[in-house]
């Protein structure tokens, strides 16, 4: 049922279709080749103690510590690098929180630097991460918005470019919580299937709650939600879905094949699966195609300036909204149209 | 005619989401376009065709439509079909008119007979949409006929009409190749039956049979019927 396999879903799927998906498999290899470039500075900055571009001291003295990562989120963790995208970066630690870690945030920081843009003001990002508290606070008051999200996009769309088995390790942990409360066979993991749910709606909530007293960058954040930010939430929806046709002991092992897959290779697998190769070539494709114009600085810069008042006169715009119904409707069908449909009837709305 | 969402229990083949009506056949209320577009939103308020089959009528579409504000229902997907009759404008004009078709309108479907130019029409950029024809007409008809038109507009998608690709090739084996050949590019949907004449006639349960695998490789798109479901 994974993606495994010499060619991936993805790949499988475009194979049904005319075109492939140009963009994505672009975004795809730009993103490999984005990461080993990443891993070798890191690496390289570790090796001269980063007496080169490093805050001074920061990384000399062991400031990256053993039991923590450096990990990307967002395009990079979903395998769609365009030119445009940002930097969103945590230094996860596999632990309790703790103090002492700004040198390493710093270094951190100091490494990536300033090609693309870096973690947005709102304090999810570009700081250190606790293993403890994604793991053990997942609800009540303690999760709070910034917990949600860290958690969500670590399971969802996340990649390491320091400390793989902390990365891994940390996820599991998260994963194992999850499953603890499923047991039985052929039923999706309820509570995972919850926060994934809740996760999607915080999303569609807070957008809201940001504009509601400015409409800066309005236009390229609604696009987003419609498409990546959709996407972001199929790519974990439709794999805890899967499970209701598994046994509970293969269910974790499913979920981790899955999990470690971009979400458009999950989406392609679940359409392949369900024999939907049509809808999923023009779902996929529409996908491609909103890749291809995030990768345009002008489209960008377009969309970018756009209010909810004048986007719907705007072409771009409409083309946009176009390419998100496509995919909401492919989406929709391979949710409601396919084997899936009675499990999420039973288990995603109440 | 029942709403489209109650006909899940009767008629499986068509549980499927977004289904709505074509105003086409609508005989009664033609030319009153509030009307119409009542009926329409009536039978589902998720997806409709306004068809302007005779160029007489798009005038008065294309009013409604500009002024209509808040009054036209929040479809989720709405096509306009483009005049195929009774055509006396010239072929720029006729463009001009559709381009004016506000953006509420995602499609505007067009017979790939009307166009003499392709180059006029690719001023519609991706709200294009060219149906296949029936054996009335000499080209359009199939994958093969279609071809050269679509490459001459590549931001045009396909609206398939299942009855006129049955009519060409009772097999249907047609019907799969328009969507071998298209099938990223599919939009939507027309469904009906034909008469003898080649009228679209409420859906006959032995085109419902012989259409199933096509539909089936159709559930992710608007499906608009160009007749009236009989009960």
């Amino acid at each position: 049922m994974s993606g495994d396999g010499a060619a991936s879903a993805l790949q499988r799927l475009a194979a049904h279709g005319g075109d492939g998906f140009p963009h994505l498999i672009a975004a795809r290899e730009r993103t490999d080749a984005g990461l080993a470039a990443l891993r070798a500075r890191f690496a390289a900055a570790r090796a001269i103690g980063g007496e080169a571009a490093l805050p001074a001291g920061a990384w000399a003295g062991g400031a990256l510590p053993a039991d923590a990562a450096v990990v990307l989120f967002g395009s990079w963790g979903r395998g769609e690098l365009t030119q445009g995208s940002d930097d969103d970066w945590l230094l996860l630690v596999d632990g309790p929180p703790r103090d002492g870690l700004d040198a390493a945030v710093a270094a951190v920081a100091g490494v990536l630097g300033g090609e693309r843009a870096g973690p947005g003001p709102q304090g999810s990002f570009g700081t250190a991460a606790f293993g403890r508290d994604l793991v053990e606070h997942i609800g009540l008051e303690d999760d709070d918005n910034r917990n949600l999200t860290q958690r969500m996009l670590l399971m969802l769309e996340s990649v390491p470019v320091v400390g793989d088995d902390v990365h891994r390790a940390v996820w599991q942990q998260i994963l194992d919580r999850y499953l603890s409360e499923s047991r039985t066979d052929r039923r999706p993991p309820r509570f995972f299937l919850n926060d994934v749910m809740r996760y999607w709606r915080t999303i569609a909530v807070d957008f809201a709650g940001k504009h509601r007293e400015t409409d800066a960058k309005w236009g390229l954040r609604n696009a987003k939600l419609r498409t990546s930010r959709k996407m972001l939430f199929a790519g974990g929806l439709v794999p805890i879905l899967r499970c209701h046709a598994l046994k509970h002991a293969d269910a974790a092992a499913f979920l981790a094949r899955q999990l470690a897959l971009p979400a458009t290779d999950r989406v392609a697998d679940a359409f392949l699966a369900a024999g939907q190769h049509d809808a999923g070539v023009r779902c996929l494709g529409a996908y491609d195609r909103w890749t291809g114009m995030l990768g345009d600085p002008a489209v960008r810069d377009e969309l970018s300036a756009l209010d909810r008042e004048t986007a719907s006169a705007s072409p771009t715009f409409r083309e946009v909204r176009r390419l998100a119904a496509e995919l909401q409707n492919g989406l929709l069908a391979l949710l409601f149209e396919t084997p899936l449909a009675p499990a999420f009837r039973e288990y995603a709305i109440f | 005619m029942m709403p489209l969402s109650a006909l899940n229990e009767t008629r499986p083949l068509l549980a499927h989401h977004p289904i709505g009506a074509s105003t086409g056949f609508m005989a009664d209320e033609r030319g009153d376009w509030p009307a119409l577009v009542d009926a329409a939103a009536e039978l589902s308020p998720f997806t409709a065709e306004l068809a302007a089959l005779s160029e007489l009528e798009l005038p008065g579409l294309l009013a409604y439509l500009l002024s209509a504000g808040d009054e036209l229902p929040a479809f989720r997907y709405l096509s306009v079909h483009a005049p195929s009759k009774g055509l006396k404008l010239a072929e720029p004009k006729l463009v001009d008119s559709l381009q004016r078709l506000p953006a509420t309108v995602d499609a505007i479907v067009v017979h790939p007979d009307v166009i003499d130019d392709p180059g006029e029409y690719r001023r519609l950029g991706a709200r294009l949409v060219i149906e296949n024809m029936d054996t009335r007409k000499g080209a359009g008809r199939t994958a093969d006929e279609l071809a050269p038109l679509l490459a001459e507009l590549p931001d045009a998608g396909l609206c398939l009409d299942v009855a006129h690709a049955r009519d060409v090739d009772a097999s249907m084996d047609g019907a799969h190749a328009l969507l071998d050949r298209f099938a990223d590019r599919l939009r939507h949907l027309h469904v009906s039956s034909l008469d003898d004449a080649g009228h679209h006639v409420p859906l006959t349960v032995e085109d419902e049979a012989a259409f199933g695998p096509v539909l089936r490789r159709c559930r992710d798109v608007p499906w608009i019927l160009e007749a009236p479901l009989s009960a």
